[in-house]
Parts: C-alpha cells; structure tokens; sequence
C-alpha cells in the first residue's frame, strides 16, 4: 500500500474519531475553550497514520469514582462500613487553574487517570469484648473501627459484615495501631499512630461518624496500648520518641501523663506493641530496633511540637532534643520493665538474638495463666510464642506460621483467656483469624473473619507520603 | 501506621492492584515515617531517609524483599537529626537533607559515619527547611518549608550555596496560596517547574482533611508573592490531603499521594510537560 493509500484510508478513521472525541468532550465539559479545540484538531490532525494512537483523553464522568463497590461485599456492607474518605463530599467539578499570563488551554474537570487504592479494610490490631461476645478491629486503610460477632466464620469468596463501624471526620480515626476494650463496659480505646495525636475513646454503642466520647492528646506517635485495671492507668508506646508513657485510664483532653520512661538506658527503640502482666507488675514492649538519643534542651522547640506539650509533666523528649549522629540499628527486641518504670530506667530483661526469629515483632499479647507471650511477627508471618520468662537470645517455646495459617504480616495479636483463643490481625491478607491459645506449627484457623475475598490483592499503604518514579521500570515506589 | 514498607507499583497499575516488589524487612532498616523518596534514573539506585535511626539509606534500583541498603550514612559525624526528608542531585552526585533551620549536603557516595560536604545554615538564609529539590541543570536549589510567624514559602538557592548565605528568591505570602508546604516536591528543569503540594491550611482541625488542598506550580524564575500557574487535584477537588508529588515527565503525568484518600494519584497533564 502506498503512503497516499494509507493516508487515504486513514483520515476518514481520524476525522470520525475527532468528531466522536469533540461531541463527547462538549457534553462532558459543558464548557469548551476554542484554543483547547483548535489545539484537538490539531493533534488529531497532524499525526495520520496505520496504527492507533493517542489524540486526546476522555474525562471520566463526573462522580465515576465515587459509587466504587466493593465486589463480594454483603448487601448492606457499604451501609455498614462507617467511614470511606472516597465518598467524603467529592464535589461535582474539579478544579485546575492557571495564573499566568500566557495560561495554557483551560485544564478544570480533570480527574486522575489512575488511583492505586486498596479498596478493604487492612485489619491492624485486634481485641475481644468478652462479655458481649464481639471481636473489634482497628482498620488502617479505609479508617474504621470495626465490630464483629466473635464467632462469625467468613469462607474464602465472602466478605464478614461488621455489626458496627466507627468512622469519620468526627471520629478523629486514621491510622489507629492499637485497641483495648474495657471488660466491664465495653467502652473501645483505639490509638493513632500518626496524622491525629489523640487517643479516642467509644462507647460500645457508637457506631457511624460520631464523635468521641472521650479524647486524649497524645505524643506523636503512639502505636501500643495497655490498660491497668486495678492501678487504672493507661499506658501507650511511642514511636517516634522511643518511649512509654502512662496515663490515668479516665485521663481527658490535655491530661499529662502520669509516668513516662525514655532514655539511652531503656533499650526502647522504635516501640510497637505492649502487654502487662498484672500478677508480677510487669509491661513487655516490642521494638524494631531504630532510635536516637534526645537530650533536654538540646533544641529548641520546632516542627509540630506544640508549646503547651512541652510545659507538661511526664511529656517525652522529640526530634527537637534529639542529639544529632545518635542514630543507630539495633537488632529487633522484646524489653521487660517494672509496671511502675519510669525515667532512664534499663529494662529487667531483654529478650533479643538470632534464635528468637523476630522481624519486626509488632504486637505482643500475655497470657497470665500459661505465662506466655504472644508475637505478632511481622516480617516473618507469624506468631511467636515465648516463656514470659525469657531472657536473652532464646528460641520460641513454639511458633504458629505457614500457608493454612493464613498469617501474612501479623500486626495485631490478642488472647481471649475466657474461650482459650488467640486471635491475630494480618495487615497483609485482610484478615482476622483465630487458633486454639496452644496451636502451633501450620494450623488451620478455627475461624476467619474478612473485609475481601481471598483473592483481592493486599496493597498494605498506609499514609503514602513520598512517592518516586522508577523510569527504567516504569514503576511507582511508595513507601508508608 | 502498622507495617513499614516500600511498595512498587507499576505504572500503569489501577484500584486494587497488586505491587509488584516489596522492600520491607528487618534488614532494610527501613522504618515508618519514610517521608521522602528519590529514584536516581542515571545510577538506577533509590535513596530514603531513615528518622528513627538518624540515617539516609540507598539501595539499588532493582531492589527487593528484605533487602540491606548498598550503603548507609549514620553516626556522629553526620549532624543528621530528624532526616525527615531529601533531595537528589544525580549529575553531581549530592544528597541534599533539609533540616530545619540548616540544610545538610554529603556525597552521593558516602556512606558510614561521614560529614556532610557543605552545609547551609545561618540568619541570613531564612531556612524553615522541610523539603527541597534540586535542579542540576540551571544549578538551583529550591528549599520549602515555614518558619512561625512568617508562613510557608519557597527559597531558591544556587546548588552550590553553602555558609549564611541569602535566597536568590523567595516565593510566599497570601497570594501564593503556599499554606502549609505539604510533603516532598519536584522540579522539572526543562520548564523550570517547581511542582509543590499544598494542604491549604496549617489549621491543626484540618490535618485530617480539607478541600483546600491541591498541587500547585510554580516557577524557578518567579519571586515574591507569586500565584501558582497551575492547580492540580483542587482546592475543592479530589485531593483530601495531599502528601507527596513526583513526575513522569515521558508520559506527561503528575504523580501525587494523598494521606486521606491512602492513595496513590496519577494525573496526565501534557499542558506543564
């Protein structure tokens, strides 16, 4: 075929695809610069050819993302699910503006081309309320609290229909890495790890976007929480700050911790999950190993460090005292203090070294009757069991993984003493799974509770905050 | 948030896709709070600054699993402090680390305990570093952040500046509609873009959300109290809370993360390429 024959053949194609591409952009956009048509024509026109290409791009309707479903849902679980920042008053247009004098054509309306977003809860931490017989799940990823029946059992191709969610702009829930739910009321604590420093407290009855009944500021940062009935008191992990802090349990609004432990001497470095054991007085922390040194007075106060923080008692050290060139990578530990710890103290024991297994031990659960304590590995996809007498590089009394487990990135782990259950949240399948407390090995769950089918894949974001353009592999790195 | 990780996506990936490659692990020494990240196309490498452990981490290009960085800079020699976020200048291989009042340069080579090259810090230079870019072929510096009492503005240096030394230009002030520098940003020196994400507001209520926010652009050659040219994603627009913006200059899209949505956003936008 000649080239006059190709272009013969191909301007009828390219002037009803540009008739379609104007007609449709005209209804959609309802309102059509001349330059922006003139610049269409032109791009359609100037390229003819045998092969498919790029002339323009159709505009999403509006609104084309906002009734997303969730395959496999129940029927009411959209209803159920409290909180999708997706559906929060997107408004009908889109804005793009240009200042400039010479401003090229008029870009409003224009929507992403692609959203990489997971659309099921990622299921972070996990407790049971015991008397009304229901498991709670904090969820990282789509921003709930989520209630279930404690003995629901999810097949692989359904989804578990929450009895209540907690979720909303009211409800200060983001990030939350922790939960406890008070054996005598049922009332839910859940811990931000990041973006909102308060720790919110729920009645059992709140359910959709409501606000909490009880708020306490926190450093930033938190991710583990332990409650002491008899001492009541409230006892949180930091992060950032490579400390603890306690509060009283009926602790409100801008309260100061009662107790705080931080300094070179604890061991505490990069803090994760925590569990008390009331008999001996003991908390058990895990940590991923990262940490700084602070100093007071080292810097002045800067960044999000609020002045009114500073002047109260018992408020850990931040990045602004931090010594600069004290970082360091310490291998992963589980550090064991007096409840009462506080200040630079060192820990009682530690429990650290090759033979633990751990990698990236998050949460951490105790069992007063059996002694034992329960890991939430992270990295290695399961739950470690250790003697909470353990000291030392010592190898776990038994350990839970493999592919009938259904562990995949264990972030949350939590025993059920009054029905001899373990239960543990896989941030990595959607998941929350339960074993006899003495399981080990590759063993089955004794049920499964899930926000998507088995075969949705897990995307495991949580706050993308940079984001980079691989352009050799034309990928996009996102890091959490 | 419960699991560090960097997950690789590919580009054309959409809704529930799966990543690809993931680096997480005890050995990456990775930790949360990984606010930046730069992928170096001339040495296939990718860097991240480690908060926690007060380290700046590069690893190769390709990496993946639970894989060591091929090196490290760390220790007391480095006055690093809360390396928060950083900036890359591949062609002249330097590692920029903005940190509050100083902005810290090493080699793009270093690794262990090792000084920075050149620092940048003093009254003059007006420095609330939280983010910057560099622009290695006009030779630009462009550092973001706020400072109390003054607001958030863009101060543009020559790359090589180091000592007290003053801002060639400052982009800020009410109709800049720079409120509160939202995260890492990005320069495309083939236009002399700088393309900034913006929270709208550095209310504490907002953090959460605002349709305020947006990505907006600017110009390394604009000075004061400068409009952007363009606003990408709102304000009043998709965005919920923008984080975190990079470019894919090939395919003429801005790529943009936002915390609200724990989304990954990509817009084709020919008209800034």
């Amino acid at each position: 075929m000649s080239r006059s024959d190709r272009l013969r053949r191909t301007y009828p194609v390219v002037f009803l695809t540009l008739v379609a591409v104007i007609t449709g952009w005209v209804l959609v956009a309802g309102n059509v610069h001349l330059s922006g048509l003139i610049t269409a024509v032109h791009s359609a026109l100037h390229k003819p050819s045998d092969s498919a290409q790029l002339i323009s791009y159709d505009l999403l309707p509006a609104g084309a993302m906002d009734d997303e479903q969730c395959e496999g849902a129940p029927v009411n679980a959209s209803s159920a699910l409290a909180a999708d920042p997706l559906k929060e008053g997107i408004p009908n247009s889109l804005t793009a503006r240009s200042s400039a004098e010479t401003a090229p054509a008029d870009v409003s309306g224009k929507k992403p081309v692609r959203m990489i977003r997971d659309r099921y809860a990622s299921y972070s931490s996990v407790a049971v309320d015991p008397t009304n017989n229901e498991v709670v799940v904090t969820d990282e990823n789509l921003f709930n609290v989520l209630v279930y029946n404690r003995l629901d059992n999810t097949p692989p191709t359904a989804v578990t229909e929450p009895k209540r969610a907690i979720g909303g702009l009211k409800t200060k829930i983001e990030f939350q890495s922790g939960v406890y739910v008070d054996p005598k009321n049922g009332d839910i604590y859940a811990v931000n790890n990041d973006t909102v420093d308060t720790l919110v407290v729920f009645s059992r009855e709140a359910k959709g976007d409501v606000r909490p009944a009880r708020e306490v500021h926190t450093p930033h940062g938190t991710f583990g929480i332990a409650v002491d009935e008899e001492h009541q008191e409230l006892l949180l992990t930091v992060q950032h700050d490579s400390a603890v802090v306690t509060f009283e349990k009926t602790a409100t609004s801008e309260d100061a911790p009662i107790r705080l432990l931080q300094g070179e001497h604890t061991l505490l470095a990069d803090p994760h999950g925590m569990a008390l054991d009331t008999n001996d007085d003991l908390i058990f922390v895990t940590n991923h190993g990262s940490v700084h040194q602070v100093r007071a007075g080292a810097v002045a106060a800067s960044g999000r460090i609020r002045e009114s923080d500073l002047r109260k008692s018992n408020w850990p050290l931040g990045f602004s005292n931090a010594i600069p060139g004290s970082g360091k990578n310490l291998p992963p530990s589980i550090t064991v203090y007096p409840r009462t710890a506080s200040g630079d103290a060192a820990p009682l024991r530690v429990i650290q070294g090759p033979k633990t297994q751990m990698n990236w031990p998050t949460g951490i659960a105790y069992d007063p009757r059996s002694h034992e304590l329960f890991v939430a590995n992270d990295m290695g996809d399961s739950i470690l069991v250790f003697s909470a007498s353990a000291s030392g590089d010592v190898a776990p009394i038994r350990v839970l993984t493999g592919p009938k487990t259904l562990i995949k990135n264990p972030t949350g782990v939590y025993v059920d003493a009054n029905n001899d259950e373990l239960w543990v949240a896989n941030f990595g399948n959607h998941t929350a799974t339960a074993y006899k407390l003495t399981a080990a090995g590759d063993t089955a769950p004794q049920r499964v509770i899930r926000s998507a089918p088995r075969d949705r894949p897990t995307l495991s974001i949580g706050n993308p905050h940079p984001v980079a353009y691989d352009s050799k592999r034309e990928q996009l790195l996102v890091p959490n | 948030m419960a699991h560090p990780q960097i997950a690789a996506f590919a580009r054309l990936a959409d809704g529930n896709a799966k990543p690809v490659r993931k680096i997480e692990g005890q050995k990456t020494l990775l930790g949360r709070t990984m606010h930046s990240i730069v992928y170096d196309e001339i040495h296939d490498e990718f860097v991240v600054p480690q908060q926690f452990g007060q380290a700046i981490l590069t690893f190769r290009g390709g990496a993946d699993g639970e894989e060591v960085p091929v090196r490290v800079i760390q220790g007391s020699l480095t006055q690093l402090r809360n390396p928060d976020r950083l900036g890359l200048d591949p062609v002249h291989n330097e590692i920029f680390v903005p940190q509050g009042n100083s902005v810290l340069v090493f080699s793009r080579e270093a690794k262990g305990n090792v000084a920075p090259i050149r620092v940048i810090k003093g009254p003059d230079t007006q420095l609330g570093a939280s983010a910057l870019a560099v622009d290695p072929v006009h030779d630009l510096l462009v550092v973001g952040g706020t400072v109390r009492g003054v607001g958030s503005r863009l101060l543009i240096f020559n790359r090589t500046d180091q000592g007290n030394v003053k801002p060639k230009a400052v982009i800020g002030g009410p109709k800049s509609g720079l409120a509160h520098i939202s995260g890492p940003f990005a320069v495309y020196p083939a236009k002399n873009e700088i393309i900034v994400s913006v929270r709208g507001s550095s209310n504490e209520s907002n953090e959460m959300s605002s349709d305020k926010c947006f990505v907006g652009v600017w110009s390394t050659q604009d000075n004061g109290d400068v409009p952007p040219r363009w606003t990408i994603g709102g304000p009043k627009g998709i965005l919920r809370m923008v984080r975190g913006v990079d470019l894919d200059p090939k395919n003429k899209s801005v790529i943009v993360t936002d915390k609200r949505l724990n989304a990954v956003l990509t817009f084709y936008f020919p008209e800034m390429f």
